[in-house]
C-alpha cells in the first residue's frame, strides 16, 4: 500500500486505492481550520469571514483532497500529464486561494504581534517575489527532469505536490491577505498581475504544447491508458493549463475590478452625502 | 535577508533541474547511438517464421537492404510491447516515406496460444499496418532469440487464459547492411529513436 500517489509500473485499473498519507493531510488541515474558527470566530455573522469563508475554505479543501488522492492523484503521478496539471491547478492555484479567504481575518492577527514573522511575509509576499516565486516554482515543478525524478518515489512526489500548495499561497497572499497591509497595491495593479500571470507561457508548457516528442519519460513509458497516446496527451495537458490558468485569473482579476468599483461607489456615496446641505 | 532564505529551497529546486542527465540510453562508449551495439561486423540473422497470413518469412531475404528491428513478444503485454511499438510507430511515422520503406518492424510472438495470426495482426494494425508478425512454436521462437543472444520467452504451463509471458525487454536493431545489432532496452525514448533512427539508416559496418 502507498501512502502518497507516486509512479506505478502497472498498468492503470479503476480498483479503488487508499492514501493514507493524503487522507492524514487533509484531516490535518482540516483540523487547523476547525481550531483557528474557535478561537477567531467571526466579529459579525455576515462580514464574509463567516459561512461565505468557512464555505470557501471547505470547498478549497475538498478540491485539494481531490487533486490529491484517487484517482485523479494516482493518474496525475502515473499515467497521464493531462492529469498531472489538472491536479497542479486544483492544489496549486485554486485550492490555495480559497483557503487562503476561508481563514479568519482575527487570525491574521498573529502576524501583526510578531515583528520578525511580518518581515518576513512583508518580503516573502511582496507582488514581485511573489510573482516570482509562483512562476520559478511553477517552471521547476514541471520541468521534466524534476517531475520524473520526483514522481519515482512517494516523498519526491509529496515534495513536489507541497511545493505546488506553498507556491499558490505565495502566489495569492498579496491579493487575498490583509496583513502584511499594501496600501500601495492598487486594484488596477492587482489586475495587472494576474493578466500577467494569465497571458505568460512557463516554458515547460511552451515545451508540452509545441515539442516533437513527450518530455515525460514517466507518461511516455507508463502502461499505455486507454484512447491516448502520450504526445497526445501532453499536448492537452498544455493546453488545459494555458486555458484554465488564465480562465482563473481572468475570474479573480474580474471579481477584484468589481469589489474596486464597489469600494469606489461606497466612497462616492459617502462623499456626497457629507456634502450635501442639512 | 528574509527572503533571501526562503528562496533557498527554489534555488537548489532550479539547479537540480539543470542536473538532469541527457537520455536515458546505455552507456553509449564511443558510440554515436544511443543504443548498445552488441555486434558488428556480423551476418544478417537468418531465419524462418510463419507470418500472419501463415505463409513461411525468411528474416534474412525479407529484409536485405533495410533497417530492421526485432522486438519479441506478446499481445496480451500490459506494457513493455505496447509501448515499445507505439513509440516504434511513432518514431518511424515521421521519416520522409522514402526512409520510412527503408525499415521494417518484426514483431515475433512469444504467445503463440493466444496469439493467432488475426488477434496477432488486429494487434499490430493499431500500431502500424507495416509491421510484421511472425509466429512459431515456443521452441522455434526461442531458438531465434537465443540466436540473437536474447533471452528466451518464460512461457507459464497450465496457466489457464490470464497469464503473462516472461520474454526479452529490448528491440533488437540490424542495420542495413546486416551487419551490425543494436540494443535498445525498455526505458528507450521517442528522441534516443529518433536520433538513432537517421544513424542506423546510414550504418556501416566497421568491419576490422
Amino acid at each position: 500500500m502507498q501512502w502518497w500517489c507516486s509512479a506505478q509500473g502497472q498498468p492503470w485499473d479503476w480498483t479503488w486505492q487508499p492514501y493514507v498519507g493524503v487522507w492524514l493531510f487533509v484531516a490535518l488541515i482540516a483540523a487547523g481550520y476547525v481550531a483557528l474558527r474557535r478561537r477567531y470566530p467571526p466579529t459579525e455573522p455576515d462580514n464574509g469571514d463567516g459561512r461565505r469563508g468557512a464555505a470557501y475554505f471547505v470547498t478549497g479543501l475538498l478540491l485539494l483532497w481531490a487533486a490529491l488522492d484517487w484517482p485523479l492523484g494516482a493518474l496525475g503521478a502515473s499515467y497521464l500529464a493531462s492529469a498531472h496539471v489538472t491536479q497542479f491547478l486544483l492544489a496549486g492555484i485554486i485550492a490555495p486561494g480559497l483557503m487562503l479567504l476561508g481563514i479568519p481575518r482575527g487570525a491574521f492577527g498573529v502576524i501583526e504581534r510578531r515583528p520578525t514573522l511580518h518581515a518576513f511575509l512583508a518580503d516573502l509576499t511582496h507582488p514581485v517575489p511573489a510573482f516570482l516565486i509562483f512562476n520559478v516554482g511553477m517552471t521547476v515543478t514541471h520541468w521534466p527532469g524534476v517531475v520524473d525524478a520526483a514522481m519515482a518515489t512517494q516523498a519526491g512526489a509529496f515534495t513536489l505536490d507541497m511545493a505546488w500548495v506553498l507556491c499558490g499561497v505565495i502566489f495569492w497572499w498579496p491579493l487575498l491577505a490583509p496583513i502584511p497591509a499594501r496600501p500601495g497595491f492598487h486594484p488596477l495593479l492587482k489586475i495587472g498581475y494576474l493578466a500577467f500571470n494569465g497571458i505568460l507561457i512557463r516554458p515547460p508548457f511552451a515545451m508540452m504544447l509545441f515539442s516533437e516528442y513527450p518530455i515525460y519519460a514517466t507518461y511516455e513509458l507508463a502502461p499505455p491508458f486507454p484512447g491516448t497516446s502520450p504526445l497526445h496527451d501532453q499536448q492537452l495537458a498544455g493546453a488545459i493549463m494555458k486555458v484554465v490558468t488564465a480562465w482563473i485569473m481572468g475570474v479573480a482579476a474580474f471579481m477584484i475590478f468589481r469589489e474596486w468599483r464597489r469600494a469606489d461607489s461606497l466612497l462616492e456615496e459617502g462623499s456626497a452625502a457629507r456634502e450635501r446641505p442639512v | 535577508m528574509v527572503l533571501k532564505r526562503a528562496l533557498m529551497p527554489v534555488a537548489l529546486l532550479v539547479w537540480l533541474a539543470a542536473c538532469e542527465p541527457p537520455g536515458s540510453s546505455d552507456e553509449p562508449g564511443s558510440s554515436p547511438l544511443r543504443g548498445s551495439i552488441i555486434e558488428t561486423g556480423g551476418e544478417r540473422p537468418r531465419f524462418t517464421l510463419s507470418d500472419t497470413d501463415g505463409q513461411p518469412y525468411s528474416f534474412e531475404d525479407e529484409t536485405e537492404g533495410l533497417l530492421s528491428f526485432i522486438f519479441f513478444g506478446y499481445t496480451n503485454c500490459p506494457d513493455v510491447c505496447p509501448i515499445h511499438m507505439a513509440t516504434l510507430a511513432s518514431v518511424i511515422g515521421r521519416l520522409d516515406p522514402a526512409d520510412r520503406g527503408r525499415v521494417r518492424v518484426v514483431f515475433i510472438s512469444t504467445d503463440p496460444l493466444r496469439d493467432t495470426p488475426d488477434v496477432l495482426r488486429r494487434w499490430l494494425d493499431t500500431f502500424d499496418p507495416g509491421f510484421v508478425g511472425l509466429r512459431g512454436t515456443v521452441d522455434e521462437v526461442n531458438a531465434v532469440a537465443e540466436s540473437l543472444l536474447l533471452p528466451p520467452a518464460a512461457v507459464p504451463v497450465n496457466a489457464g487464459e490470464s497469464y503473462i509471458v516472461g520474454h526479452a525487454a529490448s528491440v533488437l536493431a540490424v542495420t542495413p547492411d546486416g551487419g551490425t545489432r543494436v540494443k535498445y532496452g525498455f526505458g528507450t525514448r521517442h528522441e534516443d529513436w529518433a536520433a538513432d533512427l537517421p544513424l542506423l539508416l546510414q550504418w556501416k559496418a566497421q568491419v576490422p
